[in-house]
């Protein structure tokens, strides 16, 4: 092997010389400047953990996963894994196996950094040596999987649906540029090996190729071009990738690191928040997952929409999207890179000024405290959603009789807000003053148990409040540790009931399986098509400030049509909002878990 | 075809009432029906406002001319096919009919009230609607209704101009009918309180407002301008009722010892089906659309197929005789080629 040029420089290179160092200094910069976003103590504990040696060693396991072989994506679609695994990966190890060659075999020129790119045009192969044979072999060999996966790309790009994906995001103009210069780099640098392959050397794809073109081209005069324009295609593909959403690639492997720290989004636009609309690489697997996308008007309210509406700073639009949500998580639980749209929109919807702060950190709870002798250690609240269903709170006060548990249901007459759902409308000094006033409310009966039956309750009381000796369970983890202690008989029935795993306690609190082995225990059980972490919102979500009752409407019936198909007699779920909403259009019966253990319990 | 037979689906007020004029008007009106018996909600009902006539009287009324005209009981239409100048239509009974023009009287539905389930309704025992209480006025026993209410509440608009609960038209006849039931009730209890929640009163027809008037200054009936926002139970079964007066501007809260719903109209589930058949519109608020809603309330779009009734929107029995009798002069005048 050696040099054919003393200069070890040809003006092909530029173009890729100068996309590279655009790259490199605007990632470098950003960096930077992401950092200066992040509050101090953010930073600090970012920083300490890029030298802690478990996160250090966990960042770089969850790099090589999740960027490079995207071990979620085949997971979920292993078709979708292969295709960006082989891109990916492949590409990689281009340039790894490129960095290899040039320290083997001109190790004076590491420090070109298009060396590496461009090694086939600058050396001629004068011997061969078993390790150069591999070498090459590699290089040709991860050369086609990448072609493969560009292959793919393509028919994925004029037939989705192969790929079970029922729509994708509409690129824009840069997407596309990107797009169209990624799909030409390895064509072309298929095209260019081939040509210089027989001064160069190559393997079972470029000499093969090499030998098929000298049959027609009589002369080496298209060698130089072929490698201008692969250089071309790189420089253009660099130049458009921070103003496109290949962008992704280097914020990934930043917001990895970060997320392994332990940071939150505690900006609507600057620092981790920045970083995670930055990460989307717009795959729009969040538009068949969003439950508004049953209408198509919709479609561009999704999270992949609001994360290209975050980086051009379109502010009305993002106004627009972040109200309209319903808050239901999907789009977070499908994300490949765990952009947290929900929490996008609460923060975007916080970080407005309202004309009108009412202060609830006045409200006299003289009128509901307690009397000073409270005998009962259990305590049941039921929550405002629950006024409009009183079917669950008197099964639930019900099935706790039956039971022979001292209880007290604490807002039977009057109560207050739990402060969930102006917390979601992102008015958190509003949510923390009702918060503190419940607390101090709920410590006043001296419990050491509180029951709730709505989730959406439930999730705030679990994550956002602060009841020292009061032990927070919902009404169904509660009735199965009465059912474990004997304390209640359940009967089974022969009804069949498809259970619709609620938004809030789903996907917000992760309980799945235990209301199933509840409701197995009274009634036979079927499962819909999309079910657990993957089921879809009723529609009647409070997260949603602007979407109108005929635009729910369209959303309920294709969260019914995914229960019906389970065939099951009727439909239960575990959310008050759910059955209002669900009872409102559903042709069977929909009842709460606590009227069907209700019916069940003697 | 020469036949002169006319299908009249449903054997409600204005069904009966269009098969009693064309049979005067020499023609041969089929009836079918899908319950056990004709007269509709009229044969549920006790008494009517605002002359607190008897169902029971106009009913008689109305099947009095009716010898002559078939009557098919618990029988729907299978299928009904377009000929070339009528219809031939299967009855689930077997019965196979061809006529040259099909008169639609199938009426309304109740809101199912147990949907606003904010208001107990299937979930408290002292929670009634209108019918329920109709039902139990006729003579039928009903243990949701203590031997003594001390304090009666009526809701009105329980499904009407609701968005919520996917309607958003008046059902025209609650009001009225919260006020004689309120009257009723006062009558066969003289020491209850009875209180109304109501959004408006719409009290347009011949002598409704004097009737109203009467209601307060003679039987002492308490109206209330607020929805009500909720209904519990208190530890006796009596309800606690909460809403908020509007006019006073407070939050009110009434222990109640029956509620009553005034459950409002729907288009009735089958009529949908029906307008399939005949290649006929349904309009946006369920009920079927007609030519236009002026003019030619009676007239579909099809030829040979008319309305009556509230298939095509709320109405109360006045104006239901009137339909019915507009839609036989138009259905003679349709077979007699006078248009």
């Amino acid at each position: 092997m050696r040099e054919r040029f003393v200069t070890g420089f040809d003006p092909f290179v530029l173009p890729f010389l100068a996309g590279m160092i655009f790259v490199l200094c605007y990632c470098a910069f950003g960096i930077v400047r992401i950092l200066a976003q992040l509050p101090r103590e953010d930073r600090r504990r970012f920083l300490l953990s890029l030298i802690t040696p478990a996160t250090a060693l966990k960042n770089i396991r969850d790099i090589f996963a999740d960027c490079l072989l995207h071990v979620k994506l085949w997971r979920r679609n292993p078709l979708l894994g292969f295709m960006h695994s082989s891109i990916a990966f492949g590409w990689f190890m281009l340039i790894v196996l490129g960095h290899i060659e040039v320290m083997v075999y001109c190790p004076d020129r590491i420090r070109l950094f298009y060396y590496p790119i461009f090694f086939n045009y600058f050396v001629a192969a004068g011997e061969s040596t078993i390790g150069g044979a591999v070498l090459f072999f590699l290089m040709d060999f991860f050369l086609l999987l990448i072609l493969v996966g560009i292959g793919l790309a393509i028919v994925k790009r004029i037939r989705s649906r192969i790929f079970g994906l029922r729509r994708t995001t509409r690129p824009s103009l840069t997407d596309r540029i990107g797009l169209y210069s990624l799909w030409a780099i390895f064509p072309l640098r298929l095209l260019a090996e081939s040509f210089t392959a027989h001064i160069s050397g190559g393997s079972f794809l470029t000499i093969p190729a090499n030998w098929i073109f000298r049959q027609f081209l009589g002369n080496d005069l298209n060698m130089l071009p072929t490698w201008w324009a692969y250089s071309i295609a790189l420089g253009v593909f660099l130049f458009v990738l921070p103003f496109s959403r290949y962008m992704h690639i280097p914020a990934e492997m930043m917001l990895i690191p970060m997320r392994n720290a332990g940071l939150r989004i505690r900006h609507p636009r600057k620092g981790f928040a920045r970083l995670e609309v930055l990460s989307c690489p717009e795959c729009g697997v969040c538009i068949d997952a969003c439950p508004m996308s049953v209408k198509k008007a919709n479609i561009k309210d999704c999270t992949v929409y609001l994360n290209r509406q975050l980086r051009r700073g379109n502010e009305r639009r993002i106004e627009e999207i972040s109200d309209k949500c319903l808050l239901c998580g999907k789009c977070e639980a499908v994300c490949q890179v765990g952009v947290e749209g929900p929490l996008l929109r609460m923060e975007q919807r916080a970080s407005r000024r309202y004309g009108l702060s009412p202060d609830f950190s006045g409200i006299d709870l003289s009128k509901l405290q307690a009397p000073a002798a409270s005998s009962q250690k259990v305590l049941y609240f039921s929550g405002c959603m629950t006024r409009l269903t009183p079917a669950i709170s008197k099964s639930v006060c019900s099935v706790l009789s039956k039971a022979g548990v001292d209880y007290r249901w604490i807002d039977q007459d009057e109560g207050l807000c739990c402060g969930r759902p102006l917390q979601t409308a992102g008015r958190y000094e509003q949510a923390r003053q009702l918060m503190r006033k419940n607390e101090e409310l709920i410590l006043s009966y001296g419990a050491d148990t509180l029951i709730l039956s709505c989730p959406i309750c439930y999730k705030v009381f679990k994550d956002e409040y602060k009841l020292p000796g009061v032990r927070v369970v919902n009404y169904m983890e509660y009735f199965a540790e009465l059912i474990a202690a004997g304390r209640l008989q359940i009967e089974k029935s022969d009804i069949c009931y498809v259970y619709h795993d609620p938004c809030e306690l789903g996907r917000g609190c992760g309980v799945y399986e235990g209301p199933r082995k509840l409701l197995g225990k009274a009634a036979g059980i079927a499962e819909a098509p999309a079910n657990r972490a993957e089921s879809i919102c009723c529609g009647g979500s409070l997260g949603s400030l602007s979407l109108d009752f005929a635009q729910r409407e369209e959303i309920t019936l294709k969260s019914l049509q995914n229960l019906y198909d389970s065939r099951a007699d009727a439909i239960a779920t575990a959310c008050p909002l759910c059955l209002n909403t669900f009872a409102r259009y559903s042709d069977r019966p929909v009842r709460d878990m606590a009227e069907i253990l209700d019916a069940a319990a003697r | 075809m020469d036949n002169k037979k006319i299908l009249i689906i449903g054997g409600g007020p204005a069904g009966l009432e269009a098969a009693r004029q064309l049979l005067r008007l020499g023609w041969e009106p089929v009836i079918v029906e899908k319950t056990e018996q004709i007269g509709g909600h009229l044969s549920r009902w006790y008494k009517l406002f605002p002359d607190m006539m008897p169902a029971s009287e106009l009913l008689e009324q109305l099947t009095a001319g009716l010898e002559g005209a078939k009557v098919y009981l618990k029988t729907r239409v299978a299928y009904m096919n377009r000929l070339k100048d009528g219809y031939s239509i299967m009855l689930s009974n077997g019965t196979g009919i061809q006529c040259r023009a099909v008169l639609i009287a199938s009426g309304f539905s109740l809101f199912d009230a147990s949907k606003k389930e904010e208001y107990g309704y299937g979930v408290y025992d002292r929670v009634i609607t209108n019918a329920d209480l109709e039902a139990w006025f006729a003579g039928a026993s009903d243990s949701r209704i203590p031997e003594h209410p001390r304090r009666i509440a009526f809701v009105h608009c329980v499904g009407s101009r609701d968005l919520k609960a996917g309607n958003s038209q008046c059902s025209k006849v609650c009001c009225m009918t919260a006020i004689k039931q309120a009257i009723e009730m006062k009558e066969r209890f003289p020491d209850s309180g009875i209180w109304c929640f109501y959004m408006d009163l719409r009290l347009f027809g011949k002598k409704y407002e004097d009737f109203y008037i009467n209601a307060q200054k003679d039987y002492g009936v308490h109206f209330v301008r607020g929805r009500v926002s909720e209904v519990s139970e208190a530890i006796d079964g009596s309800l606690v009722v909460k809403a908020e007066d509007t006019l006073a501007g407070t939050p009110v809260k009434l222990n109640a010892d029956l509620l009553v719903l005034m459950a409002g109209m729907l288009c009735n589930a089958d009529t949908a089906t029906l307008a399939r058949m005949v290649r006929s519109e349904v309009d946006s608020d369920g009920f079927l659309r007609s030519r236009d809603n002026i003019y030619r309330i009676n007239e579909s779009r099809r030829p040979g197929v008319f309305y009556a009734g509230a298939c095509t929107g709320t109405k109360t029995i006045p104006e239901t005789m009137a339909e019915a009798r507009a839609a036989a002069l138009d259905i003679h005048n349709y077979l007699c080629g006078n248009d």
